[in-house]
This record gives structure tokens, sequence and C-alpha cells, in this order.
């Protein structure tokens, strides 16, 4: 069975190709586009992974579309319909838009008459998150923006199947207030929430921790948003009006402008009264499961900080590589347990590697070196305070830079978060950066409860000698490296200790300000060549500027 | 019940302040949130 699985037109549109059952190749298209999250029709992607299952598009005999266009288009027209004059316009917009985006019609102009089976949007992120975990039992809670209807859902999955048990619907959403914060903090939403987790540790919670709670109504097991203070309903524009202004009784930032105390205190407010949330959720989801795991789902599962209160009721936590949109490429093409590595994505052969590089013969020096001699080579440079642009084999899918598409350096150096932020990434100077660690020497330096491969559980640091990638809160987004997770990167890991006696790297994405991660050797010498970055690696060749 | 007129000129003028910026917004349109 050759199944094609396609997320799209919301954002993170991303095409996976299974075969049998086994994830062959998946890869989001923004990496093609080099338009960050974008929401176009995967064609890229889709063309990649056929190319990489060396397959055509007949021989598929299944695609499976991540959510609902019926059930989508009930809730738009529902809503629309409580404001149909405020909503003329729009409403005039979205038809036209659901002509254009009828998934059944592009894949027939594609050529393909075959099945295309819809699956619900949360049903999309709970199948990811369940069938890439190792559990035969677990309760499964997705927590995004909006899909259908549903904003939350709560389940059960016991072998094969997944039953839903609890949903919550749109309008009340905890994905919908956050980005509207992130809005109001003059970030772009479903873009700039990371950065909001990652100023709220600058604030105190108190100033406007009351005010947010009073939008929320509690009930026994679910919640409701006052929709007094939101446009969620009759605009795609902005999301808030102006008596969320008035109720915060501080203005909206706008992009660029200064960063004050205040918008600190916001952030800390909304990650605060996110987590209280959520916690709630939680603690639904265990009395309705009664299981002792969990898997997390959803744009939401990216919140590391909120992830780590799973361990208050449940004693194994899984959370997949991409839980947003991305991910329900892949969810909706499993059915049982399948082990997936985040690695699905393009590799490039040495001989395309020493093409492209014999381009920047006048630029650039560059060896190739066996993995020994790479691993020690690197390991030194990174042990003496150099950034190394490391680009190996197969590309992430998801958010997160696993150690195949990062940039390194040493956690140890005190400047080095600077330097990362001002000179390289060029990005605000309050955002953390990840440490990567052997997986077992995790416990030395960070205080988890269990493996985290996929660097998406913040836990507080427990040495005061990792400043750059320590936040200023005493915690960090870590990710533990074993040997089958990552060969390689593991052993450059194990060097560094072996060099410093700490086996611990700082780990970002290997890119540049309001770029996508590097998919290309190109790309790669074209960034290193424009940043200060130090040493480029592309597979096992060495490159340095000249 | 000076206070008053006081505080009501407040309000009346942290309100222009909200409109002109939520009006700023509205002309700069970054926030472009596809829930639909």
């Amino acid at each position: 069975m050759i199944k094609l699985g396609i997320s799209a037109f919301y954002h993170d549109s991303a095409a996976c190709v299974t075969i049998g059952g086994r994830v062959i190749a998946a890869v989001e298209e923004e990496r093609f586009t080099e338009i960050k999250h974008d929401y176009s029709f995967p064609i890229n992607s889709i063309k990649w992974c056929l190319r990489e299952a060396k397959i055509e598009f007949k021989h598929i005999n299944e695609i499976h579309w991540y959510e609902n266009p019926e059930k989508k288009d009930d809730r738009v027209s529902t809503t629309f319909a409580k404001k149909p004059f405020r909503t003329f316009f729009l409403n005039r917009k979205y038809k036209k838009s659901k002509k254009s985006q009828n998934p059944k019609d592009i894949l027939e102009s594609m050529g393909y008459t075959g099945k295309i089976i819809y699956h619900d949007h949360h049903y999309s992120h709970a199948a990811f998150a369940y069938f890439t975990s190792n559990y035969d039992h677990s309760a499964i809670l997705t927590v995004d923006g909006v899909g259908e209807w549903e904003t939350t859902t709560i389940s059960v999955g016991k072998g094969r199947k997944i039953e839903k048990k609890i949903s919550i619907d749109f309008p009340n959403s905890l994905g919908m207030l956050y980005s509207t914060i992130t809005s109001y903090l003059g970030f772009k939403p479903n873009e700039g929430e990371y950065k909001v987790m990652g100023l709220a540790p600058y604030g105190n919670a108190e100033t406007y921790k009351d005010k947010l709670r009073s939008i929320f109504n509690n009930t026994s097991n679910k919640y409701t948003i006052d929709q007094k203070y939101f446009t969620w309903e009759y605009s795609d524009k902005i999301m808030f009006n102006k008596n969320l202004c008035i109720l915060l009784d501080l203005p909206p930032r706008l992009p660029g402008e200064e960063l004050t105390q205040d918008h600190k205190y916001l952030a800390s407010a909304l990650q605060t009264v996110y987590e209280e949330q959520f916690l709630r959720l939680l603690k639904t989801v265990k009395s309705i499961t009664k299981s002792n795991n969990i898997c997390l789902g959803g744009g939401c599962a990216y919140n590391g900080v909120a992830n780590k209160l799973a361990y208050k009721y449940f004693k194994s936590v899984h959370i997949p590589f991409a839980p947003s949109d991305a991910g329900s490429a892949i969810g909706v093409c499993l059915t049982s347990q399948t082990k997936v590595s985040p690695y699905l994505g393009p590799e490039f052969k040495s001989s395309t590697i020493k093409r492209v590089l014999s381009g920047y013969k006048d630029r650039l020096y560059y060896l190739p070196l066996s993995d020994e001699k790479l691993i020690n080579k690197i390991a030194g440079y990174l042990c003496n305070q150099h950034i190394v642009a490391w680009f190996q084999g197969r590309m992430e899918f998801g958010a997160r830079a696993l150690g195949n598409r990062s940039i390194l350096a040493s956690p140890r150096d005190p400047k080095m978060r600077e330097k990362l932020n001002r000179v390289i990434k060029k990005r605000e100077g309050f955002r953390p950066f990840a440490p990567s660690v052997l997986e077992k020497d995790v416990g030395k330096f960070f205080d988890v409860k269990e493996p985290v491969p996929h660097m998406n559980v913040v836990a507080k640091t427990k040495v005061k000698y990792l400043p750059a990638a320590t936040h200023i809160d005493g915690t960090s987004r870590v990710q533990t490296v074993n040997k089958q997770q990552n060969y390689k990167y593991y052993k450059l890991i194990e060097k560094v200790g072996k060099i410093s006696g700490v086996p611990v790297v700082l780990n970002t994405s290997f890119n540049l300000k309001d770029q996508t991660i590097t998919l290309s050797p190109k790309q790669a010498i074209e960034r290193y060549l424009s940043s200060e970055i130090d040493v480029l690696v592309i597979n096992n060749f060495l490159i340095l500027k000249q | 019940m000076k206070n008053k007129i006081k505080e009501l000129i407040e309000k009346i003028k942290k309100d222009k302040e909200y409109s002109k910026k939520m009006e700023e917004l509205k002309k700069k349109d970054p926030y472009v949130y596809k829930n639909f």
C-alpha cells in the first residue's frame, strides 16, 4: 500500500509518502520555497517525496488529507452567519479561496483519480502523536488554534485504535489566545509564539495574570473564552479588538517597537495562564483515561515549558518531533505504532557536494575527511569557542534542528549566546539556545524524567557552567542524543565531552534571520559566506573561508 | 468631583490612544491569521 499524506492551506504545508506502513520520505514545503510556515499546496514536497520513494503519482493507492473540508466549511459558514454584514467581504474571499483550495480538484488536475481520505484535523494530530510513540495504551491530548470545529481533544489510544472522549470547540481556543497575545506583543502569530515563551521568564505574571484569567470561564472539564475581546469570528487580520486593550490597559506593541517591561509582564502572564489551563486539561485527561502514558499533539505541544507539567499526572510523556500541522501529513498515513525518525528530508551525495564546492574555489578551502578525523577536528573547534555549521545526511522534519542542519557552539562560553543572537542569527537578544547532551549523561546536567530526543521539554539546568544554553530562569530546552538516533552527532558530542569534560553542545537551527532551515549544500555555503560562522561541515567536507 | 472629571478625561485620552493604535495596526496589517 502506497500512501501520500498531505497537509496544506493553513500553515506549515507538508507531504509524506509511506510504503507498506513505513515512512519513506516527508518534508515541509517551506524548505523548498523558503517562505517560513508556507501554507501553499505542497507541490514541491510531493514531487520530492515521490522521487525519493522512486515512484510516480499513478502508483499512489490512497491520498490522506489532514483535515475535513466539509466540516471546516460548516464551521466557517456557521461562524459567518452570526455576523453576516460584518463578514460579507470576508465570506466572499473565503468562498473564492475554497474553490481554489479544494483538494479533490487540485489532485484531479494533477491526474489523480484514486481514493482521497479526509481525516479530522485533531485526529491527524492525535495519530501522529500516538502512532509514533511506543505505547500500546495511552492518553492523547491535542491542543492547537483551530481545526474544523475542534481546538482541543482528549482521546485514548489502545492498540491500533484512537477513541475520542472529549473535545472543546471554536471559538474557545487556547492556541488562538496564545497567538493573539503573540500578535498583541508585536510578533507574528503562528510564528512568534516561541519568542513570547522565551520572553516570559523576563517578566512577572502578577500585573496581567488576573486580567487574562478573567477571559476564561471554567466549567468542570472544559473552558469557554469570552469573545468580546477577540475578532476570531469575523476577521482574518487583527485578532483582538479595543476591548482587549482596555482590559489590559496597555496599547498593543507594533512590530519593531521597543520591548518594555510591561510587554515582558504580559508574556509572563500569558504563559502562566496558559499553563494553568493546560494543567486543568491534563487533570481531566488523567481522570478520563486513567493511563500512565500521554501523547501530546497539536501546535501547542511545542510549548516545552507547559509540556513538562504532564509529568505531574503521567509517568511517561511522548511528544513527536513536529506536533503542529506539518506532522499531520505523516500522522494521517499511520495506522499502527511505527518507528519514525525525524530525519526524513533530502540528503546529498558527496559527488554533488564536491561539484557545488568546486564553484566556490576562489572563496573557500575544503577538505574531505574520514568520520573520525572530522569529529576530532570539529570537537576541537567547538572546544575552542568556534561556531560550526553542521550539515549532515537527511534534513530534519519539523521546526527543530536535531543535529543534521544545526549551528553548533560551546554552551560553556558566557559570551556565545550574545554573539550568536546578535552577530550570526541577528535576532532578539532575549531568545535562548538549546543544548544537545548525550542521553546517558543527561541526569548530570539537567533535571529530566526521561530522554527528550525532540527538544520539546524544558528542564531545570543543574549546573552553572552552561551559560550560553541556560535561559534566564535557569532552564534549558534540552535534546538528548543516543547512538541509534544520530550516530555521527552522538560521536561528536562524545568527543567534545572527552576534550572538555562536558558532553554538551549548543545547538540552534542552521538558518540566519528570517530564513527557513537550510536544505541544500549551495544554500549552506551561501549562508556560511554571508555570516560570521567560523567553520562549515557538509557531510564529510570540512570547509573554511579563504 | 474634580477627581472624577480628571479620571474621565484620562479615560477618554486612553481610549483615543487605543483607537489610534488599532487604526495604525489596521493600516500596517501585520497580523494575518488565516483561521478560515
